[in-house]
C-alpha cells in the first residue's frame, strides 16, 4: 500500500516536473536540447529492445530512424499529406523493411551480426546520397511541413513552437514507453531475454528464438521510422548526414550508457547524452576527439552502464 | 570492351592485396583477442601519414618510409593494446566495438586538426614506369604494390606457420586457457598480435598513399569492408581472407567500372547477403 502510493506520488511529481520543466529553461536553445533528448530517448528504447532484451546487436540503427523520416518527409512534401498520416506510415515502411532485413540477418551472431547491420546503414546512406531523383542526394529534402493542427472536440492544438513539439513528445515517449512496458513484461518478452542469456537454451524450451528475435528487430525498427518521422518534422529539413553509422553508435552508447535491460536506463542515457555533449561546443574542432575518448574511458572504467553500475552499488546484497 | 574488363580485373586483384593485408590483422586481431578492432583503419591512416612525414621531412626514400611507417604503428598498435583494449579482454563483444569505434572517432578527428583534411599523395617515383602487355597497362608502382603485398602476406603465412611465436598465436586462439597453462605468456602474445597487424596496416596504407591519396578519413570505410571480407573468408582462415579480400577488390572495381561508381561501397553488403541467401550457415560453415 505503502510503496504503491509513493510510487502513484513519485509519477505525479515526474509528470508536473515534466510539464513545469520548459518554463524553468524557456530559451529556445533548451527546448530544442529537451525534444531532441525526446527523439533519441525513443529511439534508444526502440534499440533497447532489441540489444538489450533480445540481445541482438544492431550497428544500423540509424538507418530505420532515417527511413522513416524520408518516408515521411516525401509523402509530405510530394504529395502534400498530413503528418498525422505519413508518421505512422514512416513507421510502418521501417517496420516492415526491418522485418525483411530481420529474417535476413538476424540468423548470425555476434559480430558477424553486428558488422552486417552496420553495413545495411552505410548501404542506406550511400542510397540516401545517390538516388537523387528521389531523395534529393546530398541535399537533402527542405520545406518539411510542419504537423497540421489538430481539432479534437472544441480544444485547438496547433504545433508551430518549440514548446509545442515539447508537449507532444511527451506524448510520443509516454506511448512508446507504455508500448515497451507491456511487451518486454509479456510472455514474448520473457522470450527474448530467454533467447539474450543462452538461445540454445531458450531454442530447447520450445521458444521460437527466429520469430522473438525478428519480432524485437521489426518493432524497433518501426518506432525508430516513427521518431525519425517526428525529428523530419520537426527539424524541417533531412540529410543522408544526420543517418550515418556514427548516429547508430551514438544510440548504442545511450543505451548502454543507461544501462540495456531496463526501459529507465536508455532514458536517462539518451537525455544524459543529448545533454553532456552540448558543453563540449566551446572545445570547437577537438568536440569529436574529446567524445572518442570519453567513451573508450566510458567503456573501461563503466562497462555496466551508469544505471546499472547506480544500481548494483545501491541495492547489491539485496537481491 | 575485354580490354577495359582485364584491366578493371587487374586493377581488382591490385586493391584485394591491399584489402588482404588490412583485413589479416584484423582477423588475427578477432581470432586470438576475440575483439572487434574498429580503429584499425586509423592504423592504416596513421601509418600512410608516417610514411608521407618520413619521406617529406626526413627525406628518406619510398621504402624505407615504409619500413619506419610499419615499425612506427607496430610500436604505437602495441602501446594502444597495452593499455586500452588489454582492461577489456573477455568482457562482451558490444564492449570491444564501442571502444574501439570510440578510439576511431578519437584518431580520426586528432588527425583531421593536426593535418588537415586535404588530400596528399605519397610518390614513390615508380609511377613514371609503365609496362604494356597484351594491351594491359601497369604502372611500375602498381606492380611493386602487387609484389610487396604478396611478400608481405607470406612473411605473414610462415611467421604464423613456422616460428614460435607464431604457434603460441595459433594457440592462444584455438584455447587462451590451455595455451596459458602450456606456459605460453599470453599477454605478450597480444603486443605481438597488435604489433603485426599495426604494421600490416601501415605497409597497406603507405601503398594506398602511393597508389591514391592520404586524408585523415581514409579509415573509415576500409575498416568495415575488411570486416566483410574476414566474415567472408571466414575467422581465422588466412587463405579464406585472401580470397575473400580479392573477391572484394574485383567486385569493387567490376562493379563500379560496369554498373556504378557511386554506389561502389554498397557492394560488399550486397555481396554479404547474396552469401547469406546461398550459404546460411556462412562460407565456412558455422558461424560464431
Amino acid at each position: 500500500m505503502m510503496k504503491r502510493l509513493l510510487t502513484a506520488a513519485f509519477a505525479l511529481l515526474a509528470v508536473l516536473g515534466l510539464y513545469e520543466l520548459p518554463l524553468l529553461f524557456s530559451m529556445d536553445y533548451y527546448l530544442h536540447i529537451f525534444v531532441m533528448s525526446e527523439i533519441y530517448a525513443v529511439l534508444a528504447l526502440s534499440l533497447a529492445l532489441i540489444v538489450g532484451f533480445a540481445g541482438q546487436v544492431s550497428m544500423g540503427h540509424a538507418a530505420f530512424y532515417g527511413m522513416g523520416a524520408y518516408v515521411s518527409a516525401l509523402l509530405s512534401v510530394r504529395f502534400g499529406w498530413s503528418f498525422w498520416v505519413t508518421f505512422w506510415l514512416a513507421g510502418l515502411f521501417a517496420g516492415a523493411v526491418s522485418w525483411g532485413i530481420g529474417r535476413l540477418v538476424l540468423r548470425l551472431r555476434g559480430h558477424v551480426l553486428a558488422i552486417t547491420t552496420a553495413f545495411f546503414g552505410v548501404l542506406v546512406t550511400v542510397v540516401m546520397n545517390n538516388w537523387i531523383p528521389v531523395t534529393n542526394g546530398p541535399m537533402g529534402i527542405a520545406g518539411i511541413p510542419r504537423p497540421t493542427p489538430l481539432f479534437p472536440g472544441s480544444l485547438r492544438f496547433v504545433f508551430e513552437s518549440r514548446l509545442h513539439y515539447y508537449y507532444l513528445g511527451l506524448f510520443f515517449v509516454a506511448g512508446v514507453l507504455f508500448v515497451l512496458y507491456r511487451l518486454v513484461n509479456s510472455r514474448l518478452g520473457d522470450a527474448m531475454v530467454a533467447i539474450r542469456e543462452n538461445e540454445e537454451l531458450a531454442r530447447s524450451l520450445g521458444i521460437d528464438a527466429m520469430k522473438s528475435k525478428v519480432f524485437a528487430f521489426t518493432v524497433g525498427g518501426g518506432i525508430a521510422g516513427l521518431a525519425g518521422a517526428f525529428y523530419a518534422h520537426y527539424i524541417l529539413f533531412i540529410s543522408p548526414v544526420t543517418f550515418t553509422m556514427s548516429e547508430s553508435i551514438n544510440m548504442l552508447v545511450m543505451v548502454i550508457f543507461g544501462g540495456m535491460s531496463t526501459l529507465f536506463g536508455p532514458v536517462l542515457g539518451a537525455v544524459a547524452l543529448t545533454i553532456l555533449p552540448e558543453f563540449l561546443r566551446m572545445a570547437g574542432e577537438m568536440r569529436l576527439v574529446i567524445y572518442g575518448v570519453a567513451l573508450v574511458c566510458f567503456i573501461i572504467w563503466l562497462p555496466m552502464g551508469v544505471w546499472g553500475t547506480l544500481r548494483n552499488r545501491l541495492f547489491s546484497g539485496r537481491e | 570492351m575485354t580490354t577495359v574488363f582485364f584491366q578493371q580485373m587487374l586493377n581488382g586483384v591490385i586493391l584485394g592485396c591491399i584489402y588482404a593485408l588490412i583485413a589479416l590483422g584484423l582477423s588475427l586481431i578477432y581470432g586470438i583477442l576475440e575483439m572487434a578492432n574498429f580503429a584499425h583503419g586509423e592504423f592504416y591512416m596513421l601509418g600512410a601519414f608516417m610514411a608521407l612525414f618520413s619521406m617529406t621531412l626526413l627525406g628518406v626514400p619510398f621504402f624505407a618510409a615504409m619500413l619506419i611507417a610499419m615499425a612506427g604503428m607496430a610500436l604505437f598498435s602495441a602501446l594502444t593494446e597495452r593499455f586500452i583494449f588489454r582492461p577489456i579482454v573477455g568482457k562482451p563483444l558490444i564492449n570491444s566495438m564501442l571502444l574501439s569505434f570510440g578510439l576511431s572517432t578519437a584518431l580520426a578527428n586528432l588527425a583531421l586538426y593536426f593535418f588537415r583534411a586535404d588530400p596528399r599523395k605519397i610518390t614513390s617515383g615508380l609511377a613514371g614506369i609503365r609496362f604494356r602487355f597484351m594491351g594491359l597497362f601497369l604502372t611500375g608502382e602498381r606492380l611493386m604494390i602487387l609484389i610487396l603485398s604478396v611478400v608481405l602476406v607470406l612473411c605473414l603465412a610462415w611467421f604464423i606457420q613456422y616460428t614460435r611465436m607464431g604457434k603460441a598465436m595459433r594457440a592462444v586462439a584455438q584455447d587462451r586457457t590451455a595455451a596459458q597453462l602450456a606456459g605460453i605468456n599470453v599477454r605478450r602474445v597480444y603486443s605481438v598480435t597488435f604489433a603485426v597487424s599495426g604494421a600490416l596496416a601501415a605497409a597497406a596504407g603507405t601503398m594506398v598513399g602511393a597508389m591514391f591519396f592520404v586524408s585523415p578519413e581514409m579509415g573509415f570505410t576500409v575498416v568495415l569492408k575488411s570486416f566483410v571480407i574476414v566474415i567472408l573468408g571466414g575467422f581465422g582462415s588466412v587463405k579464406g581472407v585472401i580470397f575473400a579480400a580479392i573477391l572484394i577488390g574485383l567486385t569493387e572495381s567490376l562493379g563500379g567500372g560496369f554498373i556504378s561508381y557511386a554506389y561502389k561501397d554498397a557492394y560488399p553488403f550486397l555481396l554479404l547477403v547474396l552469401l547469406f541467401i546461398l550459404r546460411p550457415e556462412g562460407l565456412t560453415g558455422g558461424n560464431r
